[in-house]
């Protein structure tokens, strides 16, 4: 099982919520509202422990923004909620009243905005410390089971999962999603010493 | 990609006819924010020329997007190589762009759908660094959607209203009383209902017709209605000749003044029935109960309560009202 030391794990909740800080700053300003954001735990599961966290079992349906990085490391992210949350959240930015029961397409395109902005303040901010490239591809909205998303069952991949809570905050509504970024071995290395590069210059 | 055969100059005129061609607005801008492509779309749509736009920052072109979300987009671009997407959901018509010269003139702008991409360039170059923005012209799409948005809405006030009388239906009442109730339970404040009848309407219908009948039906509804004001009052029709009315926090006496001028605006419609068993003009009973709902009461009591209230408003001779629990007008 990979870990990180209790440093690396607090530098990386660190990173994050200063990530999900400016894109919080960056949501309110399109709602005028004020949204807040920030990430109380960072996990590393499998595969199949995140899908069934997710309620594989139950063939609860999530919906899903995906976008891949490459370069400093290389990850698919994924910003993740139950399919009623996505509804919740996209209806609170964009202000319209509740009628159909499933996003419509120009939801799911709003939808993919926020995930959009989401996981790439989170990755700018491992970016800045990797200090190396890092390209980000256009968002991808998919809804289905999480076994769907994560393809759980499939391959023999020997990677982890990077899961963050988010405890995303609007209009008095409280909702909670995910974000899981999938490492290969490499990428764990990668971002194991892009960590301790950002600790010892904390420490000199 | 571009057949590798072909030549230099070839190659680049076709590049050029594409970017004139393409039914899409391409922006370039370098690493300082520079504008260095702005396609044949764009002029058409932006109603500037190229010269006017070349070379100019960002800022300068478009001042109002300073530090907006386009513009933190392009700065993720060229600093951090992200892809960003703008929604037209979430931001609306970020750029000055028009269908036509008319639109213009109404500032009526193009619905867009933004990509904001960076783009690879040999990194021999200064400046190397590149971001593409990428328009597209979503208003079909957006008005389509809202045209469905609408028709839903209409879709969903129908099935909670009365199909006759157009005012709220069964099940509308329903759901309303579900609330007003817990409403009132967790306030402990007084809930009142009216249960509203149409006297002799049997006779009404068998001597009138039908269709008279149910002109009447909805008359009386708008009457009913006029009376009631407040957003959490609600008269539906509760079938055939019945109706229900919902009061929240209305006391007793509240309850019964506002059922007397239900039952006075009835009366007042004049709508003649030369049948009726009271009175020369059509009529209304009604029975009322007010209760703060207890831990234990049930929705089913009140209605049930109000039922019998209005079966004694029959008794009494009907064409009046009576509260539940006040027998004090029943005849010896």
């Amino acid at each position: 099982m990979f870990q990180l030391t209790e440093l690396q794990h607090d530098a990386l909740v660190e990173l994050f919520n200063q990530g999900v800080g400016q894109a919080a700053s960056a949501m309110s300003q399109i709602v005028h509202e004020e949204v807040t954001m920030s990430v109380p735990t960072i996990e590393f599961h499998t595969r199949a422990e995140v899908a069934q966290a997710l309620g594989s079992v139950e063939s609860r349906r999530i919906c899903a923004v995906t976008q891949t990085y490459q370069g400093a490391f290389n990850t698919d992210a994924m910003l993740m909620f139950p399919e009623e949350k996505s509804l919740e959240i996209v209806r609170l930015m964009v202000g319209q009243a509740l009628t159909p029961e499933e996003l419509t397409e120009m939801e799911q395109e709003a939808m993919n905005e926020i995930g959009n902005i989401i996981l790439n303040s989170c990755m700018s901010t491992l970016a800045n410390i990797a200090g190396k490239e890092l390209h980000g591809s256009l968002p991808m909205y998919r809804i289905g089971t999480s076994e769907q998303i994560f393809g759980a069952s499939g391959g023999q991949w020997n990677g982890m999962v990077l899961t963050l809570k988010i405890d995303f905050n609007i209009e008095k509504h409280h909702i909670n999603g995910y974000v899981a970024f999938l490492l290969d071995l490499t990428a764990l290395q990668d971002l194991q010493s892009y960590l301790d590069q950002y600790l010892s210059g904390l420490m000199s | 990609m571009i057949a590798s055969d072909s030549s230099v100059d070839v190659r680049l005129a076709l590049l050029d006819s594409v970017l004139r061609t393409v039914g899409v607005g391409l922006i370039v801008l370098d690493a300082d924010e520079r504008v260095v492509l702005w396609n044949q779309w764009m002029v058409q749509h932006s109603f500037t020329a190229p010269d006017a736009v070349l070379g100019k920052a960002f800022a300068e072109l478009f001042p109002e997007l300073v530090n907006g979300r386009a513009h933190q987009a392009i700065k993720g671009a060229l600093k951090n190589n992200f892809a960003s997407l703008i929604s037209p959901t979430l931001n609306k018509s970020p750029f000055p762009l028009y269908a036509s010269a008319d639109e213009k003139a109404n500032n009526n702008r193009i619905q867009q759908a933004v990509h904001v991409m960076p783009i690879e360039m040999p990194s021999n170059l200064p400046l190397h660094q590149h971001c593409l923005v990428q328009v597209n012209d979503v208003s079909m799409a957006m008005a389509r959607e809202k045209q469905l948005r609408d028709q839903a809405m209409e879709l969903q006030s129908q099935i909670f209203a009365d199909g006759l009388t157009g005012i709220p239906n069964r099940r509308r009442f329903d759901e309303h009383m579900e609330g007003e109730f817990r409403r009132a339970k967790r306030a402990a404040t007084p809930l009142s209902v009216a249960m509203i009848d149409v006297d002799s309407f049997k006779d009404y219908n068998d001597n009138y017709g039908h269709q008279k009948g149910d002109e009447c039906l909805i008359l009386i509804a708008a009457a009913l209605s006029r009376v009631l004001g407040r957003p959490c009052d609600l008269v539906a029709r509760y079938g055939g000749e019945e109706f229900i009315a919902v009061m929240p926090s209305t006391n007793a006496d509240g309850a019964l003044a506002l059922a007397e001028t239900m039952r006075k605006e009835v009366q007042s419609l004049h709508i003649e029935h030369a049948y009726s068993k009271v009175a020369a003009h059509v009529t209304v009973s009604l029975g009322v109960i007010t209760q703060v709902p207890a831990h234990n009461t049930a929705i089913s009591h009140m209605i049930g309560a109000a039922d019998r209230a209005l079966y004694q408003a029959k008794r009494n001779g009907r064409n009046c009202v009576v509260a539940h629990g006040d027998t004090s007008d029943t005849p010896a």
